[in-house]
């Protein structure tokens, strides 16, 4: 049972990050709180546990959430992109999302050359990894263009999974029907996770599903990221249309995860950092903009994660309507961005984990008062790390010190 | 034709640089010429790129005609005609699987004259001092793109000196994650968080600038 103080805290919370997007004070500052693999040590369990067994992983989460408590919770069952397979499912609205996200227990079954897991194929303690790797040539540019859902599942997943290569092979019509098992064994432990965090205050469904630029599909499970951005000069016109071919699937993908009760579209930019400014105005943005404003007309507010170095760019968000919805930024300087964006677009982040991983709490405190003086006034500063994953050595007395600092100096 | 070369090199024009450099290496003393051209090219991107007109479109564009132009310059060469200043062991850390950064790095300090040994990604720290050993760099480069791999760089470097050969090297760290302060949390001598400069300081540590 939810209690109604629980409820009230869940509201308020959202109402926190909804104020802020919508350029806002609100009565303090929005706090996304840190975690990663941290999460794991503090409980005293491997990467590996945390990955595989749901019931440690659950009691870890809720451990770090009761001693760490944020306008936003962390944690869970994470994985590795598998955004090939929401595309060969997009027409079936119930599962595309599933496959989203490969976890251990999905890697068991699928066996997908980019990931990595610990304890399986790496160290017990190790992060997971995704690897990457180039999938398709050149020379197909045309096939993805004509239908990129028939090439991702007939060319594509059997590129990337070792048990799908054959589709249609009693191995691979194994590997569906276990997946079927484990997703169903999931959903019933996502369902206990999502009641021990609503009874620790926490919004509902945390309200995000994912969406990527369309180039990034491309770079990242395609042709791999180096190749995009020579094919870029060498087939401009094909990547042009593969971008835009791509955006329809992918709008409808991401409108499947809002009609399952998610606000929020969460964009990671990959290629952003590599391309000029006239590049990425000419081939990146124009159908990651309209991505946006899609999703924005059915209801939907978007978060987009600038990675790596985003400054000779941040200009573009100035092409959408204020209040669309918000950056998070991993390189680029909040206070910089800030100067472009007041008035227009909220800004997360400023919390550089480099400082967490290697300051002393005295330190800390400093940075984080300096950071709130300057990125609070005049609203629409949601505060967070610039990037989601803590290592399992980081010192938790820092970590104590980021949230003490955050009650200290995040009043309004 | 020199000239020309340069050109359509530097403005990324890749079928012109490509077309050229054959038609030049045929000329006498013309694969030393290619080789020059374009080594002063890639000079040239890196300092546009310092400048903040170029990015790394530009790097990778320019990387890949290097790439191709050499793979049919280097056989034509005679011996003596490709100089080097120095050596380099060259590899990403331990529990980082990235290769992008290095490979762009590595196409440039090759450019401008290091003999550079690419050991791979994700290495354990044993792999550098096996690499140390046997190759005897002057220079180890360690690239770093994940927060993980700080801790990574730290212990390598405390294996390389374990293994008593730290006084013998010169040791830069590249990478998106590296900074002034992780330079000196993991002991290293230069970082650099983007290749022209990362070559501007690897010559320096050669003594060559
Ligand atoms: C491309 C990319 C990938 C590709 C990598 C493809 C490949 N083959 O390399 C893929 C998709 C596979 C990938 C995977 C992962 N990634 Co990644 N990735 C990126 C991304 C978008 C770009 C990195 C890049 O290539 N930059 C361009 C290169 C050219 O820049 P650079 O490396 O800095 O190199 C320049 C200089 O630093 C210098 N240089 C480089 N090396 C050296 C060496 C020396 C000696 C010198 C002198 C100079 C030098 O020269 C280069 C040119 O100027 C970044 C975000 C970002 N923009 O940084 C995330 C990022 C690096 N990835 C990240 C993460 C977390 C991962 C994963 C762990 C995700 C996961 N959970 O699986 C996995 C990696 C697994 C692992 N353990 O390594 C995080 C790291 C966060 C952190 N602080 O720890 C980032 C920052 C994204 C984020 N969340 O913000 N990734």
């Amino acid at each position: 049972m939810v209690s109604p103080e629980m409820q009230k805290l869940a509201e308020e919370r959202a109402a926190r990050m909804q104020a802020a997007i919508e350029l806002k004070e609100p009565d303090r500052v929005p706090f996304l709180g840190l975690g990663g693999d941290v999460i794991a040590a503090y409980a005293g369990i491997t990467a590996h546990e945390y990955e595989f067994d749901y019931e440690k992983n659950r009691a870890a989460v809720i451990k770090w959430l009761k001693d760490f408590p944020a306008d936003s919770a962390t944690g869970g069952l994470g994985g590795l992109d598998n955004l090939t397979m929401s595309v060969a499912f997009v027409d079936f609205p119930d599962l595309a999302n599933q496959f989203f996200m490969v976890n251990g227990p999905m890697n068991d079954v699928l066996d997908m050359k980019f990931a990595r897991f610990p304890g399986r194929q790496l160290d017990a303690n190790s992060s997971r990894q995704f690897i990457g790797g180039k999938n398709m040539e050149a020379e197909e540019y045309d096939e993805l263009i004509a239908d990129p859902v028939k090439f991702s599942y007939e060319k594509i997943l059997p590129r990337i999974s070792n048990n799908l290569k054959d589709l249609g092979s009693p191995t691979s019509l194994a590997a569906m029907a276990r997946l079927g098992m484990v997703k169903a064994q999931q959903a019933a432990e996502m369902g206990k996770l999502a009641q021990a965090l609503a009874e620790l205050g926490y919004p509902r469904g945390g309200g995000m599903t994912y969406a990527f630029a369309p180039l990034d599909y491309i770079g990242d499970h395609l042709r791999d990221l180096p190749n995009v951005v020579l094919d870029i000069r060498r087939y401009p016109d094909k990547v042009k249309a593969a971008a835009e071919a791509i955006l329809e699937v992918l709008v409808k993908w991401t409108l499947q995860g809002k009609a399952a009760g998610a606000k929020t579209a969460s964009f990671p930019l990959h290629l952003n950092e590599y391309l000029s400014p006239k590049l990425y105005r000419e081939f990146y943005w124009p159908t990651l903009k309209e991505y946006i404003l899609r999703v924005r007309a059915e209801g939907m507010n978007s978060r987009v994660f600038c990675e790596g170095w985003h400054d000779p760019h941040l200009d573009t968000f100035l092409d959408l309507p204020a209040g669309w919805g918000y950056v998070a930024l991993e390189k680029t300087d909040v206070r910089k961005a800030k100067e472009m964006l007041q008035g227009h677009t909220c800004i997360s982040g400023g919390i550089d984990v480099g400082v967490v991983i290697s300051g002393t709490p005295a330190k800390i405190d400093e940075y984080m008062k300096a950071l709130l003086g300057d990125m609070m006034p005049g609203g629409g500063y949601i505060c967070g790390p610039n990037v989601g994953n803590l290592p399992r050595e980081t010192p938790i007395e820092n970590i104590a010190a980021v949230y003490e600092a955050v009650e200290k100096y995040g009043k309004y | 034709m020199r000239d020309e070369l340069l050109k359509s090199f530097v403005d990324m024009d890749e079928q012109e640089a490509v077309r050229i450099a054959r038609e030049l290496i045929e000329t006498d003393g013309g694969a030393a010429a290619v080789l020059d051209t374009c080594k002063e090219a890639m000079e040239e991107v890196g300092r546009l790129f310092e400048a903040g007109e170029y990015f790394l479109s530009e790097l990778i564009a320019a990387g890949d005609m290097f790439n191709q132009i050499m793979e049919f310059t280097l056989p034509k060469l005679q011996g003596g005609e490709v100089a080097s200043i120095g050596t380099m062991v060259l590899g990403t850390v331990l529990g980082d699987v990235h290769n992008i950064g290095k490979d762009i790095f590595k196409v440039m300090a090759e450019a401008s004259g290091i003999n550079v040994i690419d050991i791979g990604i994700d290495l354990p720290h044993e792999k550098f001092v096996e690499a140390i050993k046997e190759h005897k760099p002057e220079l180890v480069g360690m690239s770093c793109l994940i927060t993980l791999g700080v801790d990574s760089m730290k212990r390598t470097i405390e294996v390389i000196r374990e293994a008593g050969l730290r006084d013998d090297i010169k040791i830069i760290i590249g990478g998106g994650r590296v900074s002034q302060a992780v330079m000196e949390h993991v002991g290293a001598d230069a970082w650099a968080d983007d290749a022209a400069r990362g070559v501007r300081l690897s010559k320096e540590l050669l003594g060559k600038e």
